[in-house]
């Protein structure tokens, strides 16, 4: 086909392929709706049913759905790429919904949408006031969600479809990966979903393995690595970690959850010995010296404001909550109630800007908190010295002025967003302070309530709308924004 | 398969661009930011930063685990030395691009093996040898010839008049046993005919058939041979230089450039050509001082291709019997095509088509291969135990995309049909449209 008949077709947007892309990946959700209905059915719980039934009727949309359409033509451009990237991650929410709506712990639509977005987007928000009262197979679907979500479903897609192994699944790559710029590190983007994955799966195993090797079951451990590597933070027990009381539960989990807000890139590079580009890399050093640094805070504060009750309090449980925080978890430690106002502060910039790019952490990461230093300390001096020529280098490349410029609006507009959706649920009739601060969480995918930090009394005061707001909030900050609010663009639709 | 490619300007984009699409492993290796990042955000493939010529950027692209190596930067002393370079790291096999024919002279070609040089493109002869065939057959646009002309594979565009316009292929098929329609290019489109399609007129039909049946086709298609003398062509660029030397005593060339500089060179370098004229191939004053009615066939190899087109638009007018022109904007092909200029030549493709022949196979020589704007043929050898071999044509299931031209057994060319057998030792012609060929590799490895 010549390139003038492919512009032609492209006015329209390529709706009946985008619909057989989703039933292919209805086929891969209902597949992993089996696991949870065969554990369920293993531990001899009712669930079973509820399970194998959501998993069925997935299937049996997304077969239907890849039988029964058939696009004219195959090709998918940018616009394709987005929009299909936003509307899985709601049809998969839509699906991922239905066990909660007949499960033993039933909830209604509202929440059941909630619990899945949240799930999904590894924000870790949930309804459920104790998952101890959950079957095991409820818990095991949370934790699945997350594990999806936490590198993304479409790169997973990618990694195991190969009709997506075209210039169409590069698009849906850029609108779902993290960060500025986003590196290929194999030549085919197949090959770099697969290569990342199994970045993913070995750190999944490798943390079930040595939390099952402490104090907790299997099924804990393997619930919590889920939570832990995609650095969302459903856990199976109300108090979570906490429960197991154990220090070596925390150390293990704020190693992964370390990870987990690492570039996966840069853990692939380290995995086939190429450790120089972590070494190297500017965004990796920041990540680390955050931390560092901030824990040297935490530490003189927590000793002469809190007052230290034994070891753990100046070292596990700081780092724990630090980290935590940093890569958007949102586990709580022990003692953190008792830290007051100033650590809930020092918690807004540190979930705000979030961990490395290329992670599974969310918040807005470091690489652009780098670059928006960068940018302020050049305006400055440009005050003081109108001719100075200057350049924003990261790893010692220059940045070209407009991905600096997109760098700073991305960072105008996620204030926006967690402004514009505080101000939503408030109205919605939430109080302002739980309000803001879920929205803040929501965004910033880092999932704990404002109960957890003493200031609020979380989840439940915010309104059924406000929810629906908050799981809007969740997906736009997953997608980084552009990827959502571009769907709202008029030009988007028709040119 | 993973292939390297050095230099990210009109050739090895485009290159990138098809390879990606044919489901290779592409890292593209650049200095320019600007231009990578457009490729990365358009195809699959992986970009480098750097010079391409550097151990840096090599390393970085770890050439030395590739299957191919393409090095298409201008300067062909940076391609070989980054071939070199590539070469001696591990790169398998290493093409270089050249604008020199001293280096493919069969006298230096072991010296140039030596440095880590495996193939050599070299997009101005090959354009030069397209343009001459051109001018012996003026009847066809493309005129492909395999195993010394056993099988040809011949692109005509059929008028109003041709007897064939509006037939079922079926019927054709029947009438006339010895022709093959392959491949029909139809406005923007090129497609893989089945039984029921019809030809219509203005249609480019892509003809296979065997040596002997080839002069039937003129009066199938309703076209006349026109014997050219004398030549005018316009640019004296490389391409000009090459034409004259290679055919200046078959035909009487005129060569006309703006440039004086560039005429006062082309007198030096071109001592086979007829006469050189400075001044404006478009301008009407010029040309008939120049005796426009005495000349047989124009060829356009300006710079810009508009001007390449609408000059031969021109000389149509003026009564040419043959017009030529380089054009070398792909989108602009089909529009120069449909503009009925006789041959278009473009060096993308032409080196694509080099390159395609060395991923179908890597080894020898031995296969041919063409690339058309949206559409390749190839010449493949049938390997012991291929899947081609395995059933009758019909019962292969073949893809839509791809189909079975002719094939050459013991040296004799034949047509494929749906009964035939294909064997080991056999070079069948296939055609397929763009991002299928790697299906056809996997149909004859």
């Amino acid at each position: 086909m010549s390139s003038a008949s492919r512009i032609i077709e492209r006015r329209t947007i390529n709706m009946p392929m985008l619909v057989k892309v989703i039933g292919w990946l209805l086929l891969i959700e209902g597949g992993f709706m089996l696991i949870p209905a065969v554990v369920s059915l293993a531990y001899s719980e009712p669930d079973w049913i509820a399970f194998g039934a959501s998993s069925l009727l997935t299937l049996g949309v997304g077969y239907s759905f890849n039988r029964f359409i058939r696009p004219e033509r195959t090709s998918m451009g940018k616009r394709e790429g987005f929009l299909l990237t936003a509307l899985v991650w709601v049809v998969f929410s839509a699906f991922g919904m239905l066990p909660f709506l007949v499960c033993s712990s039933r909830l209604d639509v509202t929440d059941a949408f909630f619990e899945a977005m949240a799930g999904f987007t590894t924000t870790g928000f949930t309804i459920f006031p104790d998952p101890d009262d959950l079957s095991h197979g409820v818990n095991l679907w949370r934790g699945m969600m997350q594990w999806i979500g936490g590198l993304g479903i479409i790169l997973f897609t990618l990694a195991v479809l190969p009709m997506l192994d075209h210039s169409g699944g590069m698009q849906m790559f850029n609108a779902e990966v993290t960060g500025i710029t986003h590196d290929k590190i194999r030549p085919r983007i197949s090959q770099t979903a697969k290569s990342l994955w199994m970045v993913y799966v070995a750190l999944t195993v490798a943390c079930t393995a040595m939390l099952w090797m402490g104090p907790m079951s299997l099924f804990d451990s393997i619930c919590h690595a889920m939570g832990t590597v995609s650095t969302g933070g459903f856990t199976t027990k109300a108090d979570g970690p906490a429960y197991w009381g154990s220090t070596y539960v925390y150390l293990v989990i704020t190693a992964f959850m370390f990870l987990g807000g690492a570039n996966f890139s840069l853990i692939f590079f380290c995995s086939i010995g190429r450790f120089f580009k972590a070494r190297e890399n500017v965004t990796m050093r920041a990540y680390v010296g955050i931390i560092v640094s901030m824990m040297l805070v935490f530490i003189i504060f927590i000793a002469l404001r809190t007052g230290v009750n034994g070891w753990e309090d100046i070292s596990v449980y700081p780092l724990f909550q630090i980290v935590g925080v940093m890569t958007s978890t949102g586990y709580c430690a022990p003692t953190m109630h008792l830290w007051g106002a100033w650590a809930s502060a020092l918690f807004v910039p540190l979930a705000f800007f979030g961990a490395c790019a290329g992670s599974t952490s969310g918040g807005a990461k470091i690489d652009r908190l780098i670059v928006l230093a960068k940018y302020l300390r050049n305006t400055i001096k440009k005050a003081l010295q109108p001719n100075n020529v200057t350049t924003v280098k990261i790893d010692g490349k220059v940045l070209a002025p407009e991905t600096v410029d997109k760098t700073i609006a991305f960072l105008s507009l996620y204030c926006a967003v967690i402004g514009t959706g505080g101000i939503l649920i408030s109205c919605l009739g939430s109080p302002m302070v739980d309000a803001f601060y879920s929205a803040f969480s929501a965004v910033t995918n880092l999932g704990m309530t404002a109960d957890a930090m003493g200031i609020g009394s979380g989840i439940s005061d915010i309104t059924s709308c406000g929810r629906w707001v908050l799981a809007a909030l969740m997906l736009t900050g997953r997608l980084e924004v552009f990827t959502v609010l571009i769907l709202f663009n008029p030009n988007f639709w028709h040119r | 398969m993973r292939i390297v490619i050095a230099g990210a300007g009109e050739v090895g984009s485009h290159l990138a661009k098809l390879l990606s699409n044919e489901e290779q492993d592409i890292v593209i290796i650049d200095s320019d930011h600007g231009r990578l990042q457009i490729l990365d955000s358009k195809y699959n493939l992986l970009t480098v930063a750097g010079h391409p010529a550097s151990f840096r950027a090599l390393r970085d692209a770890d050439a030395a685990h590739s299957d191919l190596f393409i090095a298409v930067m201008p300067s062909e002393a940076n391609n070989i030395v980054a071939c070199a370079i590539a070469k001696q790291m591990g790169a398998k096999c290493t093409v270089a691009r050249i604008e020199n024919y001293d280096y493919m002279a069969p006298a230096n070609i072991d010296n140039v093996r030596s440095l880590g040089v495996d193939h050599l493109i070299y997009p101005e002869y090959l354009a030069a040898q397209q343009i001459v065939t051109a001018l012996r057959r003026t009847w066809v646009r493309q005129w492909f010839e395999i195993l010394n002309g056993e099988i040809m594979v011949i692109g005509v565009r059929i008028g109003e008049q041709a007897k064939m316009c509006g037939m079922q292929l079926k019927d054709f098929a029947f009438r006339h046993r010895h022709f093959h329609v392959s491949a029909i290019k139809r406005g923007h489109e090129t497609l893989i005919p089945r039984g029921d399609d019809h030809m219509e007129a203005n249609d480019i039909l892509y003809i296979t058939t065997t040596r002997d049946h080839v002069d039937d086709l003129l009066s199938i298609t309703g076209k006349i041979e026109h014997h050219i003398r004398r030549v005018l062509i316009m640019g004296g660029s490389k391409i000009a230089i090459r034409v004259v030397d290679m055919a200046g005593g078959d035909f009487k060339f005129t060569i006309v450039d703006k440039n004086r500089g560039v005429c006062d060179m082309l007198a030096q370098k071109c001592p086979d050509a007829d006469e050189i004229y400075c001044g404006d191939a478009r301008d009407m004053d010029m040309l008939s001082d120049i005796g426009i009615e005495h000349y047989d066939a124009f060829i356009a190899l300006s710079d810009s291709s508009e001007t390449n087109i609408l000059a031969c638009l021109t000389a149509k007018e003026i009564g040419m019997k043959k017009t030529v022109a380089e054009v070398e904007d792909i989108q602009l092909i089909n529009q120069a095509e449909r503009l009925n200029i006789g041959t278009v030549v473009n060096k993308k493709l032409l080196a694509s088509s080099r390159i395609f022949q060395l991923l179908l196979d890597s080894d020898s020589s031995t296969s041919k291969c063409l690339a058309l704007t949206d559409a390749e043929v190839a010449e493949m050898e049938v390997k012991p135990g291929s899947r081609i071999t395995r059933a009758l044509v019909k019962d292969l299931n073949l893809s839509h995309d791809l189909t079975l031209a002719g094939l050459i057994r013991d040296g004799k060319g034949m047509l494929v049909t749906g009964m035939t057998q294909i064997m080991p030792g056999d070079h069948v012609v296939v055609f397929c449209l763009s991002g299928a060929i790697h299906k056809v590799e996997k149909l004859f490895n």
